[in-house]
């Protein structure tokens, strides 16, 4: 559909020219716009600050009215990204009967760094690490900060 | 109670505002017509196979285009982030396009910005007017000839006037299209060979080849050895500095022919150049001098006729001709003696006029001409508005008539046989009252 890819374009130009902090956009191939590069620092003040991690944001051909699949490819030790080599992530806002076409990628990549900032255990898709986040904070931090040294450098 | 008006059914009269639109023609493309497809279906149903069309179908998709500057962010669109195409505004008050809401809905029934239950195509109106206006304002660049306008003349620009807009080729057999300025050549779709690199190709897309796409298109003057365009040369050689040119005084005797560059400096040492200027400035002189000459001689001519008229009836009674020209004239002395000039006088009289009525009806037409396309100008958005006027009347008259239908159905499991009858009784009396009442009105009108 025309009307899907001229609106991503539009979007690409919007997130390329003026990004959220700490992150940079770029298309996987520059012949499909509907794959997008996403490397996003850790946020100050988390475990996950002073790592680089890769995401990949899928849009189907029917973007914006089916919603988008935002994965880390670089492994992440989070209660609400799968701890393996999908790292799919649990957005609220990317769920099927939440999407609306009207939301904008500009606010999932700031949705998805406010749950690098704010885990949302009761939500969780790694029931072990929401379990830790919510017993023994100093032990998740510690923790993630060791997985975050050895994978996203 | 009269019937509700149907969407289906024959429009209503409109007479004094009512203009027939013949096919093809600008005034009946556009968003009326789709605002019309949409009061066409019906409001209870939405038919879940049916495709919405995404883009206009007239060819001008008004999302593609570029706009001069920045739009308001307040007329995008929240699905495509584009300015609004037809746009239509939820009961939640949020607007979009005609085609991203059906989209939308399609996935999902529900507003897609509050996510509020949304009904299609009943739930949804036209946005304020002061809303379309401003869309239609917005000022696009044409996608064929880059012009700037304002994006509701866009469709009428490239139907009528856009020179790079593409047209049917002129020749009746040919089905393929031109580009409206190369209408007036004929058909130019012929096989063709390019005189610079031997190449066939038709003859329409010779002129572009020719200066863009050819590889051979480039060549070199063979005077100032400068690289030009060949199939330029024409236009370059009238102006190339290396060309060998006569001077511009040469219809006054200077026989000095050069090098145009050099031509400057023997403009000044020309002995002919006093002459020239001279004889220039005496030539427009004896022409003004003509045309007075021209004027005076017709004024003359005029005189003479009202003279040789007066000297001819003493006595004409000035009142009979309401003419003014006649009212003016001077009284002179009359001696009888042209008798047949009376009737010349007359004659030319009516030349004279017959010519002004001649002026008068060109200057009728032209206003004529005016007229109408003012009129059509200010139909449009009137046509459009009764189109909306009238889906919305088609719908109103479907909620009473589903209304009514619903009230009827409430009311026939009433109650039995003596109930019937006791409310049988005052009903038809209320029916003979009424009648009655009709009877009155027609004999009063």
């Amino acid at each position: 559909m025309a009307n899907s890819q001229r609106r991503i374009t539009k979007e690409l130009a919007e997130v390329t020219s003026d990004p959220p902090a700490g992150v940079t956009v770029s298309l996987a191939n520059e012949s499909n716009v509907h794959e997008w590069n996403i490397m996003m620092d850790g946020p100050p003040g988390t475990p996950y600050a002073g790592g680089k991690f890769k995401l990949l944001l899928v849009l189907p051909t029917d973007y914006p009215f089916k919603a988008p699949t935002l994965n880390f490819k670089t492994k992440i030790w989070h209660p609400n990204v799968t701890f393996d080599e999908k790292g799919s992530m649990c957005l609220g806002m990317l769920k099927g009967d939440v999407w609306k076409p009207s939301s904008k990628i500009m606010s999932i990549l700031t949705a998805a760094q406010q749950l690098l900032v704010e885990p949302n255990p009761d939500d969780a898709v790694e029931a072990s690490i929401a379990q830790k986040f919510k017993e023994d904070k100093a032990g998740f931090i510690k923790e993630a900060q060791e997985y975050t040294k050895k994978y996203a450098n | 109670m009269p019937p509700p008006n149907t969407p289906g059914g024959s429009p209503p009269d409109l007479s004094p505002l009512h203009i027939t639109v013949p096919p093809n023609t600008p005034f009946n493309h556009g968003s009326p017509r789709s605002r019309r497809t949409r009061t066409a279906r019906n409001p209870y149903s939405i038919d879940e196979n049916k495709v919405y069309e995404i883009g206009p179908s007239d060819g001008v998709d008004l999302r593609c285009l570029k706009y001069v500057s920045e739009v308001d962010e307040n007329l995008l669109c929240p699905i495509c982030h584009a300015a609004l195409v037809d746009p239509v505004t939820t009961p939640c008050d949020h607007t979009y396009c005609e085609d991203c809401i059906y989209t939308a809905w399609k996935s999902n029934p529900t507003c897609p910005v509050d996510r509020s239950p949304l009904i299609l195509p009943g739930d949804v109106a036209t946005p304020p007017k002061i809303v379309l206006n401003q869309l239609d304002a917005l000022k696009v660049k044409c996608p064929c000839c880059g012009d700037t306008l304002p994006r509701s003349m866009l469709r009428n620009h490239l139907s009528r006037y856009c020179s790079n807009a593409l047209v049917k080729c002129p020749d009746e057999v040919c089905e393929k299209l031109v580009k409206r300025k190369d209408e007036g050549k004929g058909c130019l779709h012929y096989d063709s060979e390019c005189p610079d690199c031997k190449e066939h190709l038709q003859e329409i897309d010779m002129e572009s080849h020719r200066e863009v796409e050819c590889e051979n298109r480039e060549g070199i003057c063979q005077h100032c050895s400068e690289t030009i365009i060949r199939c330029k040369e024409a236009e370059h050689l009238k102006s190339c500095p290396e060309v060998m040119t006569s001077c511009k005084w040469t219809k006054y005797g200077c026989q000095h022919g050069a090098l145009r560059k050099e031509l400057d400096a023997h403009a000044n040492e020309c002995r002919f150049s006093t002459v020239g200027q001279m004889a220039e400035m005496l030539q427009a002189e004896i022409s003004t001098l003509r045309d007075q000459l021209h004027t005076l001689n017709e004024k003359d001519k005029a005189q003479e006729r009202r003279i040789k008229f007066l000297e001819t009836h003493p006595h004409f009674n000035f009142s009979d001709v309401s003419s003014q020209s006649v009212s003016r004239l001077p009284d002179s002395s009359p001696t009888a003696e042209f008798p047949e000039s009376r009737d010349q006088y007359l004659l030319s009289l009516l030349e004279s006029q017959e010519s002004k009525v001649d002026q008068l009806s060109v200057g009728l037409t032209e206003l004529e001409a005016k007229q109408t396309m003012m009129l059509f100008n200010e139909t449009i958005p009137i046509k459009e508005q009764l189109a909306e006027l009238r889906s919305a009347q088609g719908v109103i008259g479907m909620h009473v008539r589903w209304l009514m239908n619903f009230r009827m159905q409430e009311r026939r499991p009433g109650p039995g046989a003596g109930g019937s009858s006791e409310s049988g009784g005052p009903g038809g009396d209320g029916h003979r009252r009424l009648s009655d009442t009709m009877r009155d009105v027609i004999t009063k009108l």
